[in-house]
């Protein structure tokens, strides 16, 4: 009977490897990140039905494809919701790469009570459709996409990484000696097809005398956006930049041959701390409070969101440890002024 | 064939039982082999020859008994065991590694000289040593699956004297061979034998049993039914301890007036699956009231010509296939089955049978649709199940009942529920492969008296058959076939064993 | 456009292909050895996930090299182990098995990198080596020798399974025990113990492959791999089995791959066609091995346990 307890034992690594594949990290469901500050202004909002006199936690619920701390797209929510001045509690479920496991995970926090579900993929539209319907009491956010499909209790929010990557190409121009510049993007889609437009014209505005792009056609190979970057390095590119998760690879090659690099996102520099020059960084926060108090307000959807450099929400952050001419960081301040007066146009 | 009493006992067996779940494979058996004897080890399928035979190799455990070898208790408990105590094992089932070569095979759980590396130069030095002592022909360099049957036969004795053995089973080492290499190989057994070797035989083809025999021990139901010498059994009794009754061994044919041709077959080529012809510009009659055997070697067409005839393989251009007048060359299984074909095919479990199927469900296959089995498009299972008992009865099936999965059948069973259901059409040309190939004695001879009573009731009968024997027995005239071809036609009352052997290995030209 | 032939992208491409191959190369050569003694294990990409963690882990923490491939090999091991007592001591069916397996390397070394990393890192990658004189040679030297050590060690795996298959006698043990068992079975040739070091050694070069990934990269991120163990495995198939053929087919993926990456970076292949680009290096190589093995026949023994009757 040896062999019984064998296979028992068996059975339970077995049903351990599924749990473990099935959070696939959702580990950070059992740490929600509480705050415990309560808000005069929530409190204060009455006649809303999710708020009582007595303030309980609005229950917010975060649905990603990549890991929670990518230093990329989904750490920005994390790090935003985290942000806010409220009393939230935060559940997540990441890494849900898989469109099918994601709508399930949506279904299950609308049906666990929370108040505000973030479906934060563009791939998470059509699910949407579906069920945000079924649960008119609660506030779906979707992004990054420009409009609501009609749901009525639906936000859409998106990045204006256009912006960003304009001045990130200013910048890139302004320290490239041989005027060619390597960009390394996933798949043509979402805000990263938005960011690489605004850098290339960004960079050619700059002076720069070509802005080579790359779409490696994966969202998570590694080693493919680190022989990109490598590819790139040949014809003579003396800075890169790139959007999505797995630029990792491409920030290492770029940190292996001293190429200034610029990130978008998040911020980067911890990556290679002595060669990201800038990141464009996401604050959701400026429009999830938007958002939230409409919510408080009884308004449950239907409106569309944008960061952008005007209001806060992109900030270009400058790594203190890369030395940068100052003649490149005014350019860069003037670009950002002339995208918020309007007078310049990213491409886009 | 002296038996020299005087000579030590190699291997004694006593009072050997065991037991598998539900069922006694062998049942207080004593066996023993004497240095320089053959001894045969004979029963139907089931017997318990294999299972006493995998205990002598370590391959099983008995469960009672002891096992003496060279007069020392000993307990084999795997085959390495085995080898070790210089026991060697040629299994019914070629145990051979196609892809390898002949020396890869042979060097196989030995113990090189150049560790880690293989020896192979040294080990095919001595295969050519062993080839050239035991008129064993060989070449250690080429890949198994390159090699004839029969050659592969002696790759396995290689691996056993290789390895030294002194005492040789040989599990029906003769099943996949022509006569001729029978004979071949009976001379090099002999050979082996007076070198002091003991062998242990096992078989069920009987005239080969008195051929090569010192002594012969019958099992039956796992017991032994008796032990007898070459000189004082027949063919007759070796059969009736075999089965336990009186068995007509060669059946007994009534004279038949023949008729007209109902199955002409012209200019036949059919392309194998290797994508070359298998069958080439082959011509025969089969005539009313006459049964035509097909002899030959198995790989020589039959199987194809077989498929061709009842329309399971496309056949090439300029050939046709006419039955009872009708052109039938490129018409449906089911077309042939109205002009009244009948086919019980050579792998019964595969085409014969569904095997998730019950006795019942099988014993309607072809007729299901007809109107004596439907109603309103719904199957009759009154009607059915009537039918059913009634053609269980008529051919004697053993079965517990008709609901019984046929799978679950003996071979012999299962072939006479197709038997049962191929002719209860009365068919008008019968078409019949291997019809008792894995079939007990019992079985095999009622099914011949199935296929005599259908020439008697004026059907040609074509029996396709790798065993000579039954050929011999039941054919008016027999077809020899080699490489596609029939190479000669011969009346059954003129034919002699040794020259149709010649012809089905294509040495004798007619 | 007309300077794309040049020697210095001529030898960037090789050089990219070559670095591009070798996790490929390390995986196959170990899954060829498994499937020739009869077991499939489509596990190795989870096992390559696991052994990546665990290396990029243990270089980040001990910043030694050397630590973390042993790491990492050890990991392999151990998931041989796990997978042999799954597939030879209790007879599972191989093709689910293996999938259990990347399922648990897949979600475990995400969750382990959650807990006890998060935030990518970026650690030591392996050293250049420049081989002497080789290095030196124009052309070939900069495109074959000066890679990372475990490209070589790939490399040189090639022959050496070549004649460990085919000229030692546990090759020759495993190859039979892989077509016919019980033929190997009645020589005395223990089938159960030939399958379980085919399967530890499969599992440690898989293992193998994912520490060559991610200390190339110097950094790790859940589903590094991206499906690369189950290439490999075609890569074997497509192989037909034969180490020389899984490294042709392994090098011809990396290659093109490096290619339409530099088509792509010299804006030469555009924008528009990037996606369906991306696909080519899989198409080629599954028609290039197709035409070059001329369907042969793999192990008759694969998938199938062995049970003695």
């Amino acid at each position: 009977m040896k062999k019984n307890r064998l296979f028992r034992l068996l059975i339970a690594v077995f049903a351990l490897a599924l749990v473990a594949a099935a959070c696939g990290g959702s580990s950070a469901e059992d740490e929600p990140a509480t705050t415990t500050v309560p808000t005069t202004e929530a409190a204060g909002a009455t006649g809303s039905e999710t708020t009582e006199p007595v303030a309980a936690p609005l229950r917010v619920a975060i649905v990603a494809p990549s890991a929670k701390d990518d230093l990329a797209f989904t750490q920005s929510m994390v790090d935003a919701v985290n942000a806010l001045d409220r009393d939230i509690e935060l559940s997540i479920t990441d890494g849900t790469f898989v469109i099918e496991d994601a709508a399930a995970a949506i279904r299950g926090y609308a049906e666990d009570g929370n108040d505000v579900v973030i479906a934060h993929g563009t791939q998470f539209g059509a699910s949407l459709i579906e069920i945000a319907p079924d649960f008119p009491d609660v506030t779906f956010l979707w992004g990054t996409a420009t409009d609501t499909q009609g749901l009525d209790n639906v936000f859409a929010y998106s990045p204006a990484a256009d912006e960003g990557g304009y001045v990130n190409g200013i910048v890139a121009a302004g320290i490239s000696e041989s005027g060619i510049i390597g960009v390394v993007g996933p798949l043509e889609a979402g805000d990263a097809v938005a960011y690489i437009k605004g850098f290339e014209t960004g960079a050619l505005d700059g002076g720069a005398k070509s802005v080579n792009i790359t779409y490696t056609g994966s969202f998570g190979d590694v080693a493919l956006a680190a022989e990109a970057a490598q590819a790139h390095l040949v014809n003579g590119v003396d800075v890169l930049t790139g959007s999505a998760q797995m630029v990792v690879g491409a920030v290492g090659v770029a940190s292996q041959n001293d190429i200034p690099w610029f990130g978008t996102q998040a911020n980067q520099t911890s990556l290679a701390p002595d060669l990201v020059v800038a990141s464009q960084v996401y604050h959701w926060e400026v429009i999830l409070e938007e958002m939230l108090s409409l919510r408080d307000a009884g308004v449950l959807g239907g409106q569309a969101f944008e960061i952008n450099l005007a209001n806060g929400g992109l900030v270009i952050e400058f790594n203190p440890g890369y030395d940068l001419p100052e003649g490149v960081r005014a350019a860069a301040d003037a670009a950002i002024q002339g995208i918020i007066g309007g007078t310049i146009d990213t491409g886009f | 064939m002296g038996t020299s009493n005087t000579t030590k006992v190699l291997l004694e067996m006593r009072g050997i039982t065991k037991r598998f779940p539900g069922v006694i494979a062998n049942e207080d058996v004593d066996f023993d082999v004497r240095n320089g004897e053959v001894h045969t080890l004979l029963g139907e399928n089931g017997a318990g020859k294999s299972t006493l035979m995998k205990i002598v190799f370590g391959l099983y455990q008995a469960d009672e008994g002891e096992v003496l070898l060279r007069g020392e208790p000993i307990d084999i408990r795997s085959p390495s065991e085995a080898i070790a105590a210089r026991i060697g094992m040629v299994h019914q089932h070629f145990m051979l590694v196609p892809p390898l070569t002949v020396a890869e095979n042979v060097a196989l759980g030995l113990s090189s000289s150049r560790r880690p590396f293989t020896d192979l130069a040294k080990v095919s030095t001595r295969i050519s040593e062993i080839s050239d002592a035991h008129g064993l022909a060989v070449d250690p360099s080429t890949e198994v699956w390159r090699l004839s049957v029969g050659e592969r036969q002696r790759v396995e004795i290689i691996k056993a004297l290789y390895r030294d053995a002194e005492l040789l089973v040989l599990d029906e080492p003769t099943a996949v061979l022509t006569p001729q290499e029978v004979d071949d190989l009976f001379v090099i057994l002999r050979r082996m034998v007076d070198d002091g070797r003991g062998l242990i035989f096992i078989s069920h083809k009987l005239h080969e049993v008195m051929a090569l025999s010192d002594r012969i021990t019958v099992l039956r139901d796992g017991r032994v039914a008796g032990s007898t010498t070459p000189a004082e059994a027949t063919r007759e009794s070796l059969a009736r301890m075999m089965v336990g009754r009186e068995v007509r061994l060669t059946p007994h044919k009534g004279k038949v007036t023949v008729g007209d041709a109902r199955l002409s077959i012209r200019n036949l080529t059919v392309i194998g699956d290797r994508g070359t012809p298998a069958v080439k510009n082959l011509s025969l009659d089969v005539l009313g009231g006459e049964i035509l055997g097909i002899a030959g070697v198995s790989g020589n067409g039959q199987r194809e010509f077989a498929e061709a005839v009842a329309g399971l393989r496309h056949t090439e251009p300029g050939g046709t296939i006419t039955m009872d007048g009708a052109d039938i060359t490129t018409s449906s299984t089911r077309v042939r089955r109205n002009l009244g074909l009948a086919y019980v095919p050579e792998e019964r479990m595969r085409d014969g049978v569904v095997a998730e199927f019950s006795v019942s469900e099988n014993l309607v296959l072809v007729n299901h649709g007809s109107k004596e089995f439907t109603k309103r498009g719904l199957l009759a299972t009154g009607a059915i199940r009537r039918r059913s008992t009634e053609m269980v009865k008529q051919f004697a099936v053993k079965t517990p009942t008709i609901d019984t999965p046929i799978a679950s059948l003996s071979g012999g069973n299962i072939q006479k529920v197709v038997m049962a259901r191929e002719l209860s059409a009365s068919p008008g040309v019968l078409l019949a492969c291997q019809p008792t190939r894995g079939v007990d004695i019992g079985s095999a001879e009622y099914i011949h008296s199935r296929l005599i009573e259908q020439r008697e009731r004026g059907a040609a009968t074509l029996v396709v058959s790798e065993d000579l024997d039954e050929i011999l027995g039941l054919a008016d005239r027999i077809a020899v076939m080699y490489e596609g071809e029939i190479v000669a036609i011969i009346d059954s009352a003129d034919a002699k064993r040794e020259e149709i052997g010649l012809l089905m290995a294509g040495v004798l030209e007619t | 456009m007309s300077d794309f032939f040049t020697l210095t992208v001529l030898v960037a491409v090789v050089g990219s292909g070559v670095r591009l191959a070798t996790p490929y190369l390390l995986a196959g050569l170990g899954e060829t050895v498994g499937q020739k003694s009869g077991v499939l294990n489509l596990g190795i990409d989870g096992v390559m996930q696991l052994s990546a963690f665990s290396a990029y882990f243990v270089v980040l923490k001990t910043d030694n090299l050397m630590l973390g491939v042993l790491a990492g090999l050890a990991v392999g091991a151990v998931m041989g182990v796990f997978y042999g007592v799954i597939t030879i001591v209790f007879k599972a069916t191989q093709g689910i098995s293996g999938i259990g397996i990347f399922i648990f390397g897949l979600g475990f070394s995400d969750l382990l990198f959650q807990r006890l990393v998060g935030t990518p890192k970026p650690i030591r990658q392996l050293p250049t080596i420049e081989i002497p004189f080789l290095s030196e040679l124009p052309v070939v030297g900069e495109a074959l020798f000066q890679h990372n050590p475990l490209t070589y060690v790939a490399f040189i795996l090639v022959p050496v399974t070549i004649l460990f298959l085919g000229k030692t006698t546990f090759g020759l043990n495993i190859r039979a025990v892989g077509e016919n068992p019980h033929a190997a079975d009645s020589l005395g040739v223990s089938v159960e113990r030939t399958r379980y070091v085919a399967i530890l050694i499969g599992n440690t070069m898989a293992g193998l492959a994912g520490v060559a990934l991610v200390l190339e990269l110097g950094i790790f991120q859940p589903n590094l791999t991206q499906g690369l163990g189950f290439i490999a495995v075609a890569l074997v198939y497509f192989g037909s089995w034969r180490p020389s053929h899984v490294m042709a087919g392994a090098l011809l993926y990396g290659l093109v791959n490096a290619t339409v990456l530099q088509l792509k970076a010299r804006n030469i292949i555009p924008l528009s066609f990037s996606e369906l680009a991306a696909m080519a290096p899989a198409v080629l190589t599954i028609v290039a091995l197709v035409i070059l093995a001329q369907r042969v026949k793999g192990p008759a023994a694969l998938t199938k346990p062995f049970i003695r009757h």
